[in-house]
């Protein structure tokens, strides 16, 4: 239970409800930043835990909540981002099914900090069942008075909406969810304006992932230094690490922020099964760019991996074994990018396009020697050019096969 | 208009000036840089989705978009370095990879911002093994306008136009990816009043309009702007015709007429009823002056000019007063009309002066006015006190009459005009169009349109606006300023013609 205490996801099978949650200290931390801390100094714990976002750019939270203007007459909102359509990620889905009040505390502190009094959460379009749940949690908050008005006896006030999307993996991108929340095609804006200061109905908003607000309990509740020791001096904390493919025990490790990647692989999930060597590993969700056996020797978090040319992403590790061909793993990428393209910039919608052709037609035995360099000039097309960053997560990852696994691809062309 | 606040910048080594909030593709085009651009259009907010207008900017870390990044002091621009050449070459390689290139039969071609970027910052050999989309190609969308899906390349500059000018919102994007596609609710048709802008805004051929559609090349035609004679909002139009008239039958003089840029009026749009006034300039036109006692007979607007000087002539001058009469509209120009008030009001002495418009249509909220005439506001100004004739009262008294116009119709029943003109021994009409008052008159005067006259009109908000000749005038037409003129001459009236405004 103690061990429970300090986990994003508890042991315990009935650890959603709010009477487990109460018996593990839940809503403590909200309690303390309510009714004994001054806002300011709940936005400067946080940015002292170098809690990074755990969505997958790994920006500093606390200094995202402090882009938000403080004051002002206007409605501001915060947004939960659970949209979690990384292939190969399945941490905020655990969050969300075992530990949904951890998420709700997190968003009180972060309501309160940034003076927020609405908040939202958009749960992706999958996860229906989850997101009945999560309203089961909030309603229970809400009978407890930990949301709603005046929490804690305080003067402080937040309404929580449970938001579904429709199955779109663009909503996923900050901008994009607010469109989608304000009833508009899901597609990303243009920034600037940042959503701190034009967001949600454009107002100033806050987006944090899941897993980064759940986090926000432990750090206020045990304090920066504290939630620093779990992890590395300057990007604090645990991660989840989801572990799938080639390995005997796939599934969601938590793991101090900088665990060697190899230990994960090997130790936790117990490495490859019989008679299978490792070819690949995508160490951040699909879009990051892959590692070949030789690079696993990297610590699992943001700095190291980014500088491993590779990056943390959703931290979901997707382990791939000798017996796939990379060509179907480039098919599957390929063919899920242009599927989930949003289709509103030139070089993402056509780039993601072309190279699924190009791949496909590749598979069919059509391959041509010059396919591969022009894979590599429709990433290099893609990268930096398009209007969000899913031009750069869909180019980089499909570049890095291209490059790492060339002499295997080349087989496939000529074949 | 209180103070802009200037900011200096640099774009391509060159010293810049633009007013704050200015974004740094406008900066650039007021420098005499032209930074290529689809999806921009000064008129919304910048999309930045067709990613054309990257640019080199000193500081950050990657390219970043011309048309909506705001001009800094100091900021330095770059447009023409490699990385900026190369994108510019990547994005229209990705456009045109999926492009119909159905060139040799689309209207745009000649006028298609693909086609002219791809000539200034393409020419790469194409590369592109795939199979391309297959997509509808001819969907009517409302109002006589085709999308075609193939050509399209998702700017949506005519999604926003119908969502943020309009506001009629007719058209949205469908599907993602590249499925995505523009298309109407539910097959609902575009159905507003300002529908043609959105050909003129298409910067490729995805959007076409079937009175233009195969008609001619658009490198055939001359474009010449003018002011638009069907309200009294007095937008800027282009008129583009093509020279060589006369054509075969049934040909077209003038194509189309399209919006012409006026800051002050209309912005960058015009209304569907002014678009559609092509066809006044090429359709229904009377060709020549026919006398009604020998309808065969060529003649001389000057030479059939004389018999009505001769009318005018034969009415003693105390008389003239109450027995001549002429009836005017508001449709001539400023200096038509001060010649008009000179030669009937001050040099004939004329009582009897009147006016019959086209009947007043409903506003519409936007551009189009009440007044389907371009120069009310003129006609005063001129001095007039516009009226419509009593036509018992015309026919009693009248025995010359000069009818300018033909709206006579708009306001009395074919058979009132009739019986009363039946009454009148000299009755000449001066039009430009043909209609049943034609059979009525002694002689019938083909007269030019706005498009092919020069002027000026006085808009609904009193602004007055001058402009120049849009057409090659009809063979044969003449207009009222040289009626007028050669009235006054041939009279012996000083109208002080080189000063009629």
């Amino acid at each position: 239970m103690s061990e429970d205490a300090v986990r994003l996801i508890p042991a315990d099978e009935g650890s959603w409800r709010l009477e487990a949650y109460l018996r593990r200290g839940g809503y403590e931390a909200a309690r303390k930043a309510v009714t004994s801390m001054a806002p300011a100094d709940v936005i400067t714990e946080v940015r002292k835990a170098g809690l990074r976002g755990r969505g997958g750019a790994g920006f500093p939270a606390g200094l995202k909540w402090s882009f938000v203007p403080q004051g002002g007459a206007g409605p501001k909102y915060l947004c939960v981002n659970a949209d979690e359509g990384e292939p190969g990620t399945f941490k905020d889905r655990a969050i969300l099914v075992r530990n949904p009040h951890q998420l709700i505390e997190g968003m009180t502190i972060a309501a309160f900090g940034v003076g927020i009094r609405k908040a939202f959460i958009y749960v992706r379009g999958e996860y229906g069942r989850i997101a009945g749940r999560l309203r089961e949690a909030i309603a229970e908050a809400e009978d407890e008075g930990f949301l709603g008005g005046g929490i804690f006896g305080s003067g402080f006030d937040l309404e929580v909406i449970v938001h579904l999307g429709a199955g779109a993996y663009i909503c996923g991108e900050e901008t994009a969810l607010l469109e989608s929340i304000e009833g508009r095609r899901g597609q990303p804006r243009l920034k600037p304006p940042f959503p701190a200061v034009v967001g949600l109905f454009r107002a100033p908003t806050a987006i944090n992932n899941v897993e980064t607000l759940a986090n926000v309990p432990l750090i206020i509740g045990r304090g920066a230094d504290w939630f620093l020791g779990r992890g590395l001096p300057k990007d604090g904390g645990t991660r989840l690490f989801g572990v799938s493919g080639a390995v005997r025990r796939p599934g969601l490790y938590e793991l101090p922020m900088g665990t060697q990647l190899r230990t994960i692989i090997e130790t936790h999930a117990g490495g490859p099964p019989e008679g299978v060597a490792i070819k690949a590993v995508i160490p951040g969700g699909l879009s990051a760019p892959a590692l070949r056996p030789d690079e696993l020797d990297v610590t699992m978090d943001f700095d190291a991996l980014a500088r491993a040319g590779s990056m943390l992403g959703s931290a979901g590790i997707i382990v791939i074994g000798d017996k796939i061909p990379i060509l179907d793993v480039l098919k599957v990428m390929a063919r899920f990018y242009a599927h989930e393209s949003c289709g509103q910039c030139t070089p993402c919608r056509i780039g993601t396009s072309w190279i699924h052709k190009t791949v496909t037609r590749i598979g069919e035995g059509q391959g041509r020697a010059s396919d591969l360099d022009h894979i590599l000039r429709l990433a290099d097309g893609m990268k930096g050019r398009t209007l969000c960053p899913m031009g750069d997560a869909a180019a980089l990852p499909v570049q890095a096969l291209v490059t790492k696994f060339r002499d295997e691809l080349e087989k496939a062309v000529a074949r | 208009m209180s103070e802009v606040k200037m900011v200096g910048l640099t774009i391509d080594g060159r010293t810049v000036r633009a007013a704050e909030g200015t974004n740094v593709l406008q900066a650039a085009e007021q420098a005499g840089i032209s930074i290529p651009h689809f999806c921009y259009h000064p008129a919304f907010e910048a999309e930045g989705n067709c990613r054309l207008c990257l640019v080199e900017i000193e500081g950050l870390p990657k390219l970043d978009l011309a048309c909506s990044t705001v001009v800094r002091e100091g900021m330095i621009v770059r447009t023409s370095t490699a990385p900026v050449l190369e994108a510019r070459k990547d994005v229209l390689e990705f456009l045109l990879a999926e492009h119909p290139l159905d060139c040799p039969i689309c209207d745009k071609a000649g006028e298609c911002k693909l086609q002219d970027y791809y000539d200034r910052h393409g020419l790469f050999p194409g590369w592109f093994l795939e199979a391309k989309e297959k997509r509808q190609k001819k969907i009517s969308i409302g109002k006589g306008l085709l999308l075609d899906r193939e050509r399209c390349i998702l700017c949506t500059r005519c999604v926003r136009y119908l969502r943020k000018v309009t506001g009629t919102g007719e058209l949205g994007v469908f599907e993602r990816g590249v499925r995505a596609e523009v298309g109407t609710y539910d097959d609902a048709p575009i159905d507003n009043n300002y529908s043609g802008n959105l050909v003129d805004i298409c910067p490729v051929g995805a959007i076409t309009d079937t009175d233009f559609r195969f008609k001619t090349r658009a490198w055939f035609l001359e474009k010449r702007p003018t002011v638009c004679p069907r309200c009294s909002r007095g937008c800027a139009v282009i008129v583009e015709s093509v020279s060589g008239y006369p054509l075969e039958e049934g040909e077209r003089r003038v194509f189309r007429i399209r919006a012409g840029e006026n800051p002050a009026v209309n912005g960058y749009w015009i209304c569907d009823f002014g678009r559609a006034g092509r066809r006044d300039i090429d359709e229904g036109r009377q060709e020549r002056v026919i006398k009604s006692a020998s309808p065969e007979s060529e003649l001389s607007w000057q030479k059939a000019l004389a018999d009505v000087m001769a009318r005018i002539r034969s009415v003693p001058g105390p008389e003239r007063a109450a027995k001549v009469a002429v009836i005017l509209n508001s449709r001539m120009t400023r200096e038509e009309l001060t010649l008009a008030k000179r030669l009937f009001a001050e040099g004939l002495s004329l009582d009897k002066i009147f006016f019959a418009d086209p009947k007043p249509g409903a506003a519409d909220g936007f551009l189009l006015t009440e007044e389907r005439v371009p120069n009310a506001r003129g006609v005063l100004q001129a001095g007039f006190s516009p009226r419509l004739p009593d036509l018992d009262a015309l026919a009693a008294s009248v025995e010359v009459l000069l009818v300018f116009g033909s709206h006579l119709l708009d306001h009395f029943s074919e058979e009132a005009v009739s019986r009363a003109l039946a009454k009148i021994p000299s009755k000449f009409l001066f039009s430009a169009h043909t209609g049943p008052l034609d059979r009525l008159a002694e002689i019938v005067f083909p007269l030019a349109v706005s498009a092919e006259k020069s002027g000026t009109y006085i808009n609904i908000d009193g602004l007055r606006q001058s402009f120049g000749r849009a057409a090659e005038p009809a063979p044969g037409v003449v207009s009222e300023h040289e009626i007028l003129g050669c009235l006054a001459a041939g009279l012996g009236l000083n109208v002080g013609e080189h000063d009629v405004r």
